[in-house]
């Protein structure tokens, strides 16, 4: 099914082809990682836990 | 739509949610969210489109409207602005793996809006904006762990 006519002949906002990030599912997906990760991301945006800086 | 004025409009931001072949479970969950969402204030809709990409990598694109029964997306679908142009459509489906359906969400951040309009009447101006994203969040956490491990 086409699009609306209103839509075709517009200059477009997206303004190059989008990439495709890395799934964020997989990615916090306990494997054989030595990290927790999920509980460790979720402490380093905790406040006043987080990280140093140096 | 109601008119918006531009010096109060909030960042307008977009996601692809790609569903794999087989892989959709709709359940009106995503719609009942985004609908809890809108009520709240915190975003307005701006566009929405679902788009599939067949083995050949043809690439379709499917109005909300023309999907049948909207339910929780019925109200959202009277006030969309449909900002995307057809030309936005392949740029968009460039991330789609073939075979796909996926949906294009576009919205305001509504939240934003007053502190965006604050910042400018301040005299401040937006010279950089991103997100962060979760897998960045990791590789920077698993390096400080490997640094911690070998002592560099």
């Amino acid at each position: 099914m086409p699009v609306r006519p209103s839509r075709v002949g517009r200059v477009g906002v997206i303004r190059a082809p989008v990439a495709k990030t890395a799934v964020v599912a997989a990615a916090v997906t306990p494997g054989p990682a030595p990290i927790a990760k999920t509980a460790v991301v979720a402490a380093a945006v905790t406040p006043r836990v987080g990280r140093r800086r140096i | 739509m109601t008119e918006v004025s531009l010096d109060e409009l909030g960042p307008v931001d977009y996601v692809v949610v790609e569903f794999p072949a087989g892989a959709s479970n709709f359940t009106g969950e995503m719609a009942a969210e985004l609908r809890a969402l809108v009520d709240s204030g915190t975003i307005r809709v701006i566009d929405v489109l679902v788009l599939t990409k067949d083995a050949d990598g043809t690439v379709e694109a499917t109005e909300l409207s023309d999907l049948g029964e909207l339910g929780e997306l019925q109200e959202i679908e009277a006030g969309l602005a449909e900002l995307l142009a057809a030309e936005d459509v392949d740029h968009l489906a460039a991330a789609m793996e073939p075979g796909s359906t996926a949906g294009v969400l576009i919205w305001e951040n509504l939240w934003a809006a007053p502190f965006a309009s604050a910042a400018r009447r301040s005299g401040g101006q937006l010279i950089a904006d991103g997100r962060i994203p979760i897998q960045a969040i990791i590789a920077s956490i698993q390096a400080d762990e490997a640094a911690t491990t070998t002592g560099a």
